[in-house]
């Protein structure tokens, strides 16, 4: 709880100075109006905050394991498939995790798939942002629990995030390596990879189609057999996971 | 077959110690992000060569540079199409585009995107060398030593450790479906795509169940009992390793200066500024290159002394 605080402090604190920056022109803050360091050291903080999140979300073993697999199985399926630029079926599956097992699930289960499919397909200063992005689907995800989900709606979905990925991707490559930072070229630089966004987003709207419902339903019949979440029973929590069993 | 990028060398860059080269890799970042000067970022990016040759990863890194060239050529094309500030009009377009007015293409654009894909090149290549060099547990180890959730870290390895298990679950249902008659190669795409998701279906049920034989083994190894943590594989600091880390540290502490004494920045827009540095200027290039090498030397002195 208290660890929480100190991350929106900082982010908060970061994005003031970095305000500030512009207003006292020529001072020591000038090194705030780097955006692309700017950008890395915000998006690093976010995703920190989100693991100290876990860290009290993770009470037992089994929420560690669980997260650990479902990681490990997007990216298994990621894997293969980056041969073919944008085809990421992974999306599908951390939005299907998301959606079942909640925002804290959801955001690590993309921040590992993002962190562990790099250890084999190359580390660099992208996998903080694809780690942000793919939490941020899970995230987001959670919240599609508050609306009566039809197979249309996981479709829509999955275009929505198909282009958010490419958005978040774009704008650290844009803040990185375009000058000047204006409206016009954000835009240009949000279109250079319309394609592959397009093909992230149509993969992930039929997979999500043929396939969404299955998968959730999967999902969801091993969240019973955990026990996510609340559990009433009287036996002592280091018990919980032989007590689903029985 | 798929398998991490690292490979074990034996080199004396292998050899050191993942804060090191964590902290090293790290530094490159900030000054890459920090300078704008283009001869500053070609130093940059040609330092982290020296280390990739010391350790013999040529042929990884040469296929991650051809990545990144299409990545650089997007940046140099973008700024060039874009960018109107230049002052040295090279090309203009006989068309207009109604939001963007007509495209031209400038001097100084052109510069200014070279000079951005010398800082990817930098960034990409520094860490190319934590990819090829260093393990994922030992990544992992670091991590938690740095203070950073032990939960998450341990999420982390226990995925990275699952993956070789998890493709060969992959073949054995691949092949179990094979011989029920499940037609993977054959027929329209969607079937194919039908074939394809018969077998992740199942590798996902299994490793479900795979998480929980995970958490009842953690369960009954009482995890989360204990308060003082202990480690089977220990990062232990020697003397030399301290010393490598401050150095590895220092380039960090020289970009911030410079940022702040406004040192290695260049003039783009609208005129391009002059190519000549200040003797200072020369001071802190050459200060930044020796400081990013030496790495190289304790590595070996690490070596030397860890033979002994």
């Amino acid at each position: 709880m208290k660890r929480r605080y100190i991350f929106l402090t900082l982010i908060l604190a970061l994005g003031i100075a970095s305000f500030m920056a512009s207003v006292f022109s020529p001072s020591p803050l000038d090194i705030l109006s780097n955006w692309g360091l700017v950008s890395t050291i915000l998006v690093s903080l976010a995703i920190t905050a989100f693991f100290f999140e876990f860290e009290e979300a993770a009470v037992s073993s089994k929420e560690i394991a669980l997260v650990g697999m479902l990681g490990t199985v997007a990216t298994v399926i990621r894997i293969p498939f980056a041969a073919i630029p944008s085809v990421q079926p992974c999306t599908a599956l951390i939005i299907c995790s998301g959606y079942v097992f909640g925002p804290v699930a959801g955001f690590m289960v993309g921040a590992i798939t993002a962190l562990v499919s790099n250890f084999f397909l190359g580390q660099g200063p992208w996998t903080i942002y694809q780690m942000f992005a793919w939490g941020m689907a899970g995230i987001s995800a959670a919240y599609l629990k508050r609306f009566n989900l039809s197979t249309r709606g996981l479709i829509a979905f999955g275009i929505i995030w198909g282009y958010a990925f490419g958005a978040i991707m774009n704008t650290w490559f844009w803040a990185s390596f375009i000058y000047p930072l204006t409206l016009k070229t954000f835009i240009v630089a949000q279109l250079n990879s319309v394609w592959f966004d397009t093909a992230h987003a149509v993969g992930t709207a039929v997979l999500l189609g043929l396939f969404g419902k299955k998968t959730i339903a999967i999902l969801e019949r091993f969240k019973e057999k955990f026990q996510w979440g609340t559990l009433k029973t009287d036996l002592p929590p280091t018990l919980h996971v032989f007590a689903s069993d029985t | 077959m798929i398998s991490l990028r690292y490979r074990n060398k034996g080199t004396p860059v292998h050899k050191l110690n993942p804060f090191c080269k964590l902290a090293w890799a790290g530094s490159i970042l900030v000054l890459a992000l920090i300078l704008d000067n283009p001869l500053f970022l070609l130093v940059l990016f040609l330092s982290t060569l020296p280390v990739i040759k010391a350790a013999r990863v040529w042929k990884e890194w040469l296929s991650t540079m051809k990545f990144t060239l299409f990545l650089c050529l997007a940046i140099i094309l973008i700024n060039a199409l874009v960018s109107s500030h230049g002052s040295h009009v090279l090309l203009e377009a006989p068309f207009r585009i109604p939001i963007m007015g007509a495209p031209v293409i400038t001097l100084e654009a052109i510069v200014y995107g070279v000079a951005m894909s010398l800082r990817l090149l930098a960034i990409i290549s520094a860490f190319a060398i934590l990819t090829f060099t260093v393990h994922p547990d030992d990544m992992m180890l670091a991590m938690i030593r740095m203070k950073l959730p032990y939960k998450s870290v341990l999420v982390t390895s226990l995925s990275t450790r699952f993956i070789p298990t998890l493709f060969d679950d992959i073949e054995r249902i691949t092949d179990v479906q094979r011989s029920r008659g499940v037609e993977l190669d054959k027929g329209r795409l969607t079937h194919r795509i039908r074939g394809r998701s018969s077998i992740v279906t199942a590798l996902l049920s299994n490793s479900l169940d795979r998480a929980v034989q995970v958490a009842e083994a953690m369960e009954s190894r009482a995890f989360g009992t204990g308060r003082n943590r202990t480690f089977y594989k220990d990062i232990r600091f020697s003397l030399i390793d301290v010393t490598t880390l401050v150095f590895a540290l220092l380039p960090c502490a020289l970009g911030i200066f410079m940022a702040v004494s406004k040192y290695g920045q260049y003039q783009y827009y609208p005129t391009l500024g002059g190519i000549g540095l200040s003797g200072i200027e020369w001071f802190l290039l050459a200060l930044m290159v020796s400081i990013l090498s030496v790495i190289l030397l304790l590595a070996h002195v690490k070596q030397r002394v860890d033979l002994d």
